[in-house]
């Protein structure tokens, strides 16, 4: 059972990872912020800006 | 006791894994299962990860959990953010993961499942998992550099800027080729059209609501976005059933051509939070679920390949695209096996992201492992259709006949029975009007999944919601890379314009913007026109130069490791990337070399532009269709080129190459390592 969620817990952080909820929070706790719409899109342009210069995989 | 219980094991393992291979390769005249498909290549990638890849990562890399990574060392928060390396593991196979090896295989399966599958195992364990795993590596003891930058500063000006160059060029022709695939799994199909179109202001939607309504809650977004494409799917089959709408969505592959290039040309110059973002975050999390429902279903169902073995057109002859087993077979299936794009992402995001550097063994080795895993289950998807069908789905009218009843008869004269009212019977199941000449291999994966899926439940009652489905999936991410890659394509000719006039390298001046964005459409939107136009269906000429160039970055990228090793005073080792290197170089100039000067029209660019000009010289063509045969004349000529190109290309960086290896082996040139140096790591065991 501890396997079954510590499993559970693993496929949620990935999703997390997966949709930048994770490095949102990373973001506000390195700048000592808290959340708002204006600081989610401050993050959110940067994080898009740096991804889409990138190639997407075939 | 343990170390003699874990050797039988492996030993065990190596048996089981011989035995099924050998299984499927010696079994001939009767189906067999996919079962045996699915052990032989799990068992083969367990083998390869557990020796071979740790071999490298202990002798020739030698990683060392002591060194501080980049993302311990640079850690901001966003990019560089040492993370857990199951996480990493998916998020990277999310990344590598695309249409390449759904589609790659489907095509191959034409040969027969025999060879097809053989390489995406073999080529995954000794070549594409290698590279993936070698070029992390050497990007992240390089601060998580790109391949470009690794290419310029490990092997010369030269082949940096024949790297970049490369990738422009393969991501136009990879960005027709997809497009050609949506473009073709949605030709007179109302409820497919409707479903991708509806997908659009799905979109939208969520990127609005992420902007201003909840901002930050993307998982949120992404199920309510997953639930409105579901209901966009029975939408979909509504549209289809009304006499006023399924005219309206019924259009023509020109028309869709067109309407894939407007919408490239908009897509690419609007801000990405309003569509690219939220679209591409819902098709990460549907081509995950996919390929995880995709492998139960497999495991559930088992279904017995009804293709053989091998088929009579690995002389060349096949319907789908012309040309031997050998090269051909290895250029179609190139991401299942070995892509030179999974090079470009493990010189991105990933080896920022690495906390230990033992953990590049599971995340570069591993992913792609399971990527070409994803490729078996592809391939067991259209072999395990019946063989007819297959290849009236896949075969082009120009080869087979242009009515449903020469189609069939030509398929059954091939040996693979198949009747007209099978094929309307199966249309009618899946709420299309016809399945012929569906080229491009995502109608018939589509098939082969929906069949599987609907054997788990409910049968033929849910196979045109199963078709939709996965027609929506492959669409949803194939839109998406189309996106990103006309925006990423329209950075990098900015960066180059900049040189020649400032202002075009603004990416923030709006008439730089569309200038350059309009010229990378125009550059994918062409081949992709010609594709739609060409009788032989397009694929038969534009997959193989996606092929042969996507296998030419990966000998880029294996030229960039092997000059990186020679640095690290590990030659001795540089077999590891020289053996991939090696073969993807005779595999990709034979067939670069068949495609520009074959003398078979169907296999050679240039023979067949002369075949249509001796029919246009002798006048057997009729006036209206003149301009039209021109066209295609030029079009041959202009693939030639392409090819040429890529070939002139690939050889400037491997004689770059070759000349930096030669000088540090007879010591006439300095071997500069260019890694960071050692730092101490101190990244507790409870931060990742």
């Amino acid at each position: 059972m501890k396997r079954l969620k510590r499993f559970g817990s693993l496929i949620l952080e990935l999703l997390r990872e997966l949709s930048d909820e994770n490095a949102y929070r990373r973001h506000l706790a390195a700048h000592g912020r808290t959340h708002s719409r204006q600081e989610w899109q401050k993050f959110s342009n940067a994080r898009l800006l740096a991804r889409y210069v990138r190639p997407k995989c075939c | 006791m343990k170390t003699i219980f874990g050797r039988l094991l492996w030993a065990a393992v190596a048996v089981a894994a011989a035995f099924c291979l050998a299984g499927i390769a010696v079994t001939r005249g009767e189906p067999i299962n996919s079962l045996w498909l699915v052990l032989a290549a799990a068992l083969t990638y367990l083998l390869g990860f557990r020796f071979y890849a740790r071999f490298i990562a202990a002798k020739v890399m030698a990683l060392d959990n002591d060194r501080a990574t980049p993302a311990e060392r640079l850690r901001n928060g966003h990019d560089f953010e040492p993370t857990n390396k199951w996480i990493l593991f998916g998020h990277h196979f999310a990344a590598i993961a695309g249409p390449g090896p759904l589609v790659g295989p489907v095509l191959a399966a034409q040969f027969g499942y025999l060879p097809g599958t053989l390489w995406i195992i073999i080529g995954a364990v000794l070549g594409g998992a290698v590279q993936d795993f070698v070029i992390l590596f050497c990007s992240m003891r390089r601060d998580g550099k790109s391949l470009g930058q690794m290419a310029r500063e490990e092997i010369g000006k030269v082949g940096g800027f024949t790297a970049l160059l490369t990738v422009l060029l393969i991501m136009v022709i990879l960005l027709a080729v997809i497009a050609l695939v949506v473009v073709n799994a949605l030709k007179g199909s109302p409820w497919g059209t409707f479903t991708i179109a509806a997908t659009m202001p799905i979109a939208i939607f969520m990127g609005l609501y992420l902007r201003y309504w909840r901002p930050g809650k993307v998982l949120e977004v992404s199920v309510i976005g997953f639930l409105l494409v579901v209901a966009a799917i029975f939408g979909g089959q509504t549209v289809a059933q009304s006499a006023t709408l399924a005219p309206i969505f019924t259009l023509s592959g020109v028309a869709l051509a067109l309407a894939v290039i407007i919408y490239g040309f908009f897509a690419s110059a609007l801000p990405v939070w309003l569509l690219l973002a939220p679209r591409d975050y819902l098709s990460t999390f549907v081509k995950l679920g996919v390929v995880l429902m995709l492998a139960i279903g497999i495991v559930l169902v088992r279904p017995q390949l009804q293709l053989p073995a091998f088929t009579r057109f690995v002389d060349g002859t096949g319907p789908i695209f012309a040309g031997k087993i050998f090269p051909f077979c290895f250029i179609t299936i190139a991401c299942g096996a070995i892509s030179g794009f999974h090079s470009l992402i493990s010189s991105g995001t990933t080896p920022k992201m690495i906390g230990k550097e033992w953990h590049a063994w599971p995340v570069g080795y591993g992913s792609m492992c399971l990527e070409s895993f994803v490729a078996i289950m592809a391939m067991i998807a259209a072999c395990a259709l019946q063989p007819g069908v297959y290849f009236a789905v896949n075969s082009p009218a120009g080869v087979v006949g242009t009515t449903p009843e020469a189609a069939v008869a030509t398929i059954s004269s091939w040996g693979f029975p198949v009747t007209a009212g099978e094929m309307t019977e199966l249309a009618h199941d899946v709420g299309e009007n016809t399945l012929y000449y569906r080229t491009g291999g995502a109608p018939s994966l589509a098939l082969g999944m929906a069949h599987i899926f609907a054997k788990t439940g409910g049968g033929r009652m849910v196979l045109g919601f199963w078709y939709h489905f996965a027609i929506m999936f492959e669409a949803l991410f194939i839109l998406t890379i189309i996106d990103a890659g006309t925006r990423v394509g329209r950075f990098m000719l900015q960066d180059w314009l900049g040189h020649l006039w400032k202002p075009l390298g603004r990416t923030s001046w709006m008439p730089g913007v569309i200038l350059t964005s309009a010229a990378i459409v125009m550059a994918w939107g062409y081949f992709l026109y010609q594709g739609v136009q060409d009788p032989l269906g397009g694929i038969n000429s534009l997959w193989p130069l996606f092929g042969i160039s996507n296998q030419l970055l990966a000998a880029v990228a294996l030229c960039v490791a092997t000059t990186i090793l020679v640095k690290m005073h590990r030659a001795r080792y540089m077999w590891i990337t020289c053996i991939p290197l090696v073969w993807l170089v005779i595999v990709t100039f034979t067939a670069g070399y068949q495609k520009l000067f074959s003398p078979i029209p169907r296999v050679g660019f240039l023979a067949r532009a002369a075949q249509l000009q001796a029919a246009l010289d002798a006048g057997q063509v009729a006036a209206a269709k003149v301009a039209e045969q021109q066209r295609l004349i030029f079009n041959e000529r202009l693939d030639a080129v392409v090819c040429g190109v890529f070939l002139v290309l690939v050889t400037t960086i491997l004689v770059d190459s070759i000349r930096v290896w030669v000088g540090i082996l007879r010591g006439t040139r300095e071997a500069r390592v260019t890694e960071t140096p050692f730092v101490l790591s101190r990244l507790r065991p409870e931060e990742i």
